[in-house]
């Protein structure tokens, strides 16, 4: 039997939510939250969600979500183009390379796995941003302070995709 | 049953290798990125400007949130400090009428040595209110999103003000929304007098919060606590606006502490003071 115009929709629209969450992350971090001091460290949620998205529903997510996502986070928050596009490549291609260190691990194996991917993510972006941005390096210690507060914010981030997950992808 | 297995696991290679053919395509992608900001600044700032446009009324839906909680925990903090804040108001105020009548008598002096020289007087700075909508970077870019843009009157190179002092300038200013500069960020770099003597420096930004003095004409004439304002040098911004105080001066290093503090700002005035607007000839030129 030929599926519907609406289960179609209903199909493309669920294809659709990893993308749509990750971008959600992504403009999060930039809403004005109006605590001292956190505008300078503001945490890579998009990197936390492409990591879970990539582990666990690879099969919705593509190279061109990192690249769309990351293009257009350059494009918001005035970084220099492709930076955070490379970054997010990057790590989706080290995740995706090592689909047996991922399956069937422990949370605490996966958050430690994202701990150094998002330290190796902090300390590329900011060297690309330091090299192709006119005004240079920015602060080694604001860079670091992102990556801390990326990881221990990993396990809300995995907790609330993984019950939007449950809730939108898993067919009833 | 050979054929079907064949099947599937030359499907599952060629699926592998558009992979992997994308991936490297992205790549190549992002360099060129990379290439296309530095060399075509114009056709990247058009791209910014759309995204940032088509993306502010979400920004806006998503900013409203973490603006009432802030002004919910500002109106608890005021109610907690309501009694001292009303004696400190109450001094203030008798201070202040006694200014008044000394202001009065100043701007009536003035106005009389103004008539007196026939001294052609500054045209009036226009400005609009807008609303912070973003706030982004985080460790890389210091720059802010806000709801006005061409249609409210606001152009590149435009002074922005908070209560407390100046914010930056626009940067890029699309249709309905803008992107302003802080005075925090790398790329930040203005001509500002320093202190009672007026020493000219150069206040440059390290996306920290406290940005730098360089290039001081006389090093040991500042001290911390001075007033630092800007210059107006280069018709960048008209002269005497407050920016912050010298916070230290310690190891050859003489930083700023701003009055406006980007992690607080909910509005901002944005000032068109009719100058040369050095920000925007530039673009011109090119």
């Amino acid at each position: 039997m030929q599926p519907t115009v609406l289960q179609r929709m209903d199909a493309l629209a669920r294809k659709l939510v990893p993308f749509g969450l990750t971008l959600g992350l992504m403009l999060f971090a930039l809403t004005p939250m109006q605590v001292p001091g956190l505008s300078h460290v503001t945490p890579m949620y998009s990197l936390a969600a492409i990591y879970f998205w990539s582990i666990y529903r690879p099969d919705l997510i593509g190279y061109g979500t990192a690249f769309g996502v990351g293009l257009l986070e350059d494009l918001l928050s005035g970084a220099p183009l492709g930076c955070s596009a490379l970054v997010l490549l990057l790590c989706q291609y080290l995740v995706f390379r090592q689909p047996k260190f991922f399956n069937a691990k422990p949370f605490g194996v996966f958050w430690l796995a994202f701990s150094v991917l998002a330290l190796g993510a902090g300390l590329l972006k900011w060297i690309c941003v330091g090299l192709v941005a006119p005004g240079g390096f920015t602060r080694f210690g604001d860079m670091f302070t992102a990556v801390l507060l990326t990881a221990a914010v990993y396990p809300v981030i995995a907790w609330l995709l993984a019950k939007a997950q449950i809730k939108l992808l898993v067919q009833p | 049953m050979l054929q079907p297995t064949g099947k599937i696991s030359r499907l599952g290679t060629l699926k592998s290798l558009l992979q992997r053919f994308a991936f490297l395509s992205l790549i190549v992608a992002t360099f060129a990125l990379m290439l296309i900001g530095k060399a075509d600044t114009v056709l990247v700032e058009r791209a910014r400007i759309a995204v940032t446009d088509a993306v502010t009324p979400i920004l806006r839906i998503m900013s409203e949130p973490a603006a009432a909680i802030a002004d919910v925990v500002a109106n608890f903090r005021e109610l907690g400090a309501i009694r001292r804040e009303n004696a400190a108001l109450r001094e203030t105020n008798s201070r202040l009428l006694q200014w008044q009548s000394v202001a009065q008598r100043l701007e009536s002096q003035n106005h009389d040595l103004r008539a007196l020289l026939s001294l052609v007087p500054e045209p009036p700075a226009h400005f609009v209110t807008a609303r912070v909508v973003a706030d982004t970077g985080g460790a890389f870019a210091q720059s802010i999103i806000v709801t006005a843009g061409q249609a409210e009157g606001v152009a590149k190179g435009q002074v922005v003000m908070s209560g407390e002092g100046l914010v930056g300038r626009v940067m890029q200013a699309g249709q309905n929304s803008s992107r302003v500069l802080l005075i925090t960020d790398i790329n930040s770099r203005l001509p500002v007098l320093v202190g009672e003597s007026g020493t000219r420096a150069i206040m440059a930004g390290d996306n920290g919060g406290r940005p730098r003095l360089l290039y001081l004409s006389t090093k040991t004439a500042v001290a911390p606590g001075d007033k630092v304002v800007t210059s107006g040098d280069a018709d960048a911004f008209p002269i005497g606006l407050p920016i912050g105080r010298v916070a230290r001066t310690d190891d050859g290093a003489i930083e700023v502490e701003p009055h406006m503090s980007g992690d607080k700002l909910l509005y901002v005035r944005i000032f068109d003071f009719g100058l040369g607007n050095t920000m925007a000839d530039a673009t011109v030129r090119k």
